[in-house]
């Protein structure tokens, strides 16, 4: 009873009425956000509210800054980011909307001091938001608008098994010279002999296109004994020996030769720039008509090959990291448990400097220590191996260090009291106790580490990662997307693997 | 025969948990030590065994100075005192079986130990042991798996691998609800009429200790302030008890009804 009536008279002493009336507190506060607030006898809030806004305004002139750099002076420059970025009207609408709120605060706040309003931080919280919108630059439309073109490549990163596969190929082909331009003196057409596919154009000479749009010669093109309803290809070889397709239309030229393999179509000459050459009166092109044909079983491409080859390699750098990890890591902990080195000042200190040395590294992201050790060992696994060794050592360290100071000392004095040598004290009492945290906590660091490690080939640590940044770089996307697979495939054993030895181990 | 000769113990802080303290305990008995929480019973028991080194005196234990033993030779004496505690103190991890092997640990070469080898022989002990208290069938689960009173009698079984001669008892029955205190006390009863160990246990509530001992000593802060026979302790007045426990004790009633574990927070 006598507690309650103290609290009572406590919370009135906070609640003392204001120095100035509601009017004037609002006033102030128009003047200097959170004077009025102050002068109400609520100091933290006006100050807090002082501080925040002057944040956010610092914040604001900053994106306006950044919207109009070319301009000069505050109005200007405010102007030209109204323009520029119409959701910066929107912010400033709401900062003007704050300016006012904090005053309307102080008017309640000073009327009466046993409410506390709550109004002006959802004001706040909408600044900030809005504010964090214009600097995330957060863009809906682009997100919408733009999937749709994403849709190609993600699909075939979702799906990317074609790449897997592939067949040995077989070429089919048969060409014509076509004499540029032509002389008067032409070449015989090429003639059907026995079962070979022949070509035969006709004329054998003509002009090229030119750049203006004068379309070139056109050719009509026979194909005798090709591959019957398979694709053909029309292809040309220029006098320097460039191959290229012949495209109409935009498109490619392709003929599909019927039953008898035979086929013919009509093809205007191309336009090429070729450095003119005043010795010879004409060039020698090449029309070829040419058929690709899968022969022989399938087997794995070489981009299957080398992302399970990569896949390995991953799968190892974790593993060697991990090994070393854990090597330097096991002696490392006892310097770092509080339990064994609190017996004398200086092991003391020891053990805070290897607590502190540990909190570094640990604090620093393997993808740092990657790009640390590039530079010093170059690209390769190497590299990733050295940073996730680095980083495996300081949070197993940690990881260790903890088990050895949760150590249950009862057992000890227990195996102790029967007689056992410091050994056999070691071995049946101390052991048990720290072998299933470490296993533990090893496994859970290599599963770690393989999945870091694809992060770390990203910037040349070797592995899956690097691969795959090479395939995005080439927009190669169906080998990218089998990496990706082959990561989350293994990812997923792994987390699965790890989760199953731990839980017979803890 | 156990004879404790002006035995002192300071703690490194300076906290003086035994004054000077001297008793007997003949083979045979079930010697009881009770007093109020901090009052040095736990130090004197870990004293006995040398889990702790006292400060100054004299343990005489079959006619073997125990506080000047060092190495091989206190190892040898300490397989001779088997010992329980509150808290079981087994190996979690380990299975019920190691930690009844464990028992085994002084009499075992170091070698064989280290590769968890036993003999034939060890191994037939434990099972008896695991049999006499009624846990056979645990034999392969974790300790760490069995309920409290089942990991106690693992903890007096790995005593009785010892085949000690004298069993050290610090609060075997705090950590236990009335029933499987009773349980675990008979244990020890058994052990003391039909083996003829000698047990010295400490603990707490009055009714456990008329029913089980057969002599009481009281400590209180670090000093004797209480002898007596089986008789005295069944007489025992709430004066007396006070004497012992200090003002704020109360007479509990650890009987089957009663929450002991809320009476041990009484009584401190
Ligand atoms: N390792 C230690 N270092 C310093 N002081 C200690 C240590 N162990 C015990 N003490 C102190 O010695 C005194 C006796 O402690 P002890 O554990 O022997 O009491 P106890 O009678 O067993 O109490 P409880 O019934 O709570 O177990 C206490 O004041 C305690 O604080
Ligand atoms: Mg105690």
């Amino acid at each position: 009873m006598s507690n309650n009536t103290k609290k009572l008279a406590h919370k009135d002493d906070i609640r003392q009425p204001s120095l100035v009336k509601p009017p004037i507190a609002a006033v102030l506060s128009l003047i200097l956000p959170g004077l009025g607030q102050a002068l109400a006898r609520a100091m933290r809030r006006g100050l807090l509210l002082l501080l925040t806004i002057a944040s956010i305004g610092g914040l604001l002139l900053w994106r306006f800054k950044l919207t109009a750099p070319r301009d000069e002076g505050w109005v200007n420059i405010i102007k030209k980011g109204w323009h520029l970025d119409p959701f910066l009207i929107a912010v400033t609408v709401l900062f003007a909307l704050l300016y006012i709120w904090i005053a309307v605060d102080a008017y309640a706040i000073a009327k009466d001091r046993t409410r506390t309003p709550i109004g002006v931080f959802f004001v706040l919280i909408a600044v900030f938001f809005a504010l964090g919108w214009q600097i995330g630059q957060i863009d809906i439309v682009t997100l919408i608008t733009q999937a749709d073109e994403a849709g190609p490549p993600l699909g075939r990163v979702a799906w990317p098994w074609e790449k897997a596969i592939a067949y040995e190929q077989s070429i089919l082909a048969a060409s014509a010279d076509i004499r540029v331009p032509c002389t008067g003196n032409e070449l015989a057409p090429n003639e059907i002999a026995g079962s070979e596919p022949v070509l035969i154009a006709t004329p054998t000479c003509g002009t090229l296109s030119t750049q203006d749009g004068e379309a070139g010669t056109i050719l009509h093109l026979e194909g005798h004994n090709f591959a019957p309803g398979e694709d053909t290809a029309i292809k040309w070889k220029d006098p320097i020996g460039n191959i290229f397709r012949q495209r109409q239309e935009g498109e490619y030229v392709v003929v599909i030769p019927d039953a008898e393999g035979y086929f013919e179509t009509d093809i205007i000459m191309p336009y090429r720039l070729l450095p003119p050459s005043a010795t010879d009166p004409f060039y020698v092109w090449v029309i070829f008509g040419e058929q690709t044909a899968d022969v022989g079983a399938a087997h794995l491409s070489d981009d299957f090959k080398l992302v399970v080859e990569k896949m390995i390699e991953t799968i190892f750098i974790g593993m060697m990291a991990t090994f070393f990890g854990v090597i330097l890591a096991v002696p490392v902990s006892f310097f770092a448990a509080r339990n064994l080195m609190s017996a004398s000042p200086i092991t003391l200190a020891v053990y805070y400097l290897v607590r502190g040395v540990l909190n570094i590294i640990r604090s620093i992201e393997p993808i740092i220590w990657a790009i640390i050790a590039v530079i010093v060992v170059g690209l390769g696994p190497f590299a990733g191996i050295l940073a996730l060794v680095f980083h495996s050592i300081a949070a197993l360290g940690k990881l260790y260090s903890e088990a050895i100071e949760s150590i249950d000392p009862g057992p000890i004095e227990a195996i102790q009291a029967t007689g056992a040598t410091w050994l056999q004290t070691v071995v049946y009492a101390v052991v048990p106790q720290i072998v299933p945290p470490f296993v533990s906590f090893t496994i859970y660091r290599w599963d770690i580490n393989v999945r870091m490690s694809t992060i770390i080939g990203l910037v040349g640590g070797g592995g899956i990662g690097f691969l795959l940044v090479q395939y995005i770089r080439i927009l190669d996307y169906r080998s990218a997307g089998m990496a990706v697979w082959f990561i989350a495939i293994t990812v997923a054993i792994l987390d699965y693997v790890s989760a199953e030895i731990r839980a017979r181990f803890v | 025969m156990l004879e404790i000769r002006n035995l002192t113990k300071i703690y490194d802080d300076g906290t003086v948990a035994l004054k000077n303290v001297s008793f007997t305990v003949n083979d045979g008995e079930f010697l009881v030590v009770i007093g109020l929480s901090g009052s040095g019973k736990s130090t004197l028991l870990r004293c006995i065994n040398r889990l702790i080194d006292p400060t100054e005196g004299e343990i005489i234990w079959n006619g073997v100075d125990m506080a000047q033993l060092q190495g091989e030779e206190l190892r040898k004496n300490r397989r001779q005192i088997g010992m329980i505690f509150q808290h079981f103190n087994l190996v979690r991890r380990s299975t019920v079986l190691t930690n009844v092997l464990a028992g085994r640990l002084g009499y075992t070469p170091q070698r064989n130990s280290l590769l968890g080898r036993f003999s034939e022989n060890d191994k037939q002990k434990a099972w008896t042991a695991l049999r006499r208290l009624g846990i056979e069938d645990q034999a392969h689960k974790l300790a760490r798996e069995l309920s409290g009173g089942q990991q106690q009698r693992v903890g007096v079984a790995r005593a009785l691998m010892q085949e000690p001669l004298m069993i050290l008892a610090d609060e075997p029955v705090a950590s236990l609800d009335p029933v499987l205190a009773h349980s675990i006390l008979q244990y020890l009863e058994a052990l003391n009429q039909e083996d003829g160990m000698t047990v010295l246990c400490s603990l707490h509530y009055l009714d456990l200790v008329q029913q089980y001992s057969t002599r009481v000593i009281g400590l209180r802060d670090g000093e004797i302030v209480y002898h007596g026979s089986r008789a005295d302790i069944r007489a025992m007045t709430d004066e007396e008890f006070k004497d012992i426990y200090g003002e704020e004790a109360v007479r509990v009633s650890a009987g089957l009804e009663g929450n002991l574990n809320d009476n041990a927070e009484g009584a401190a």
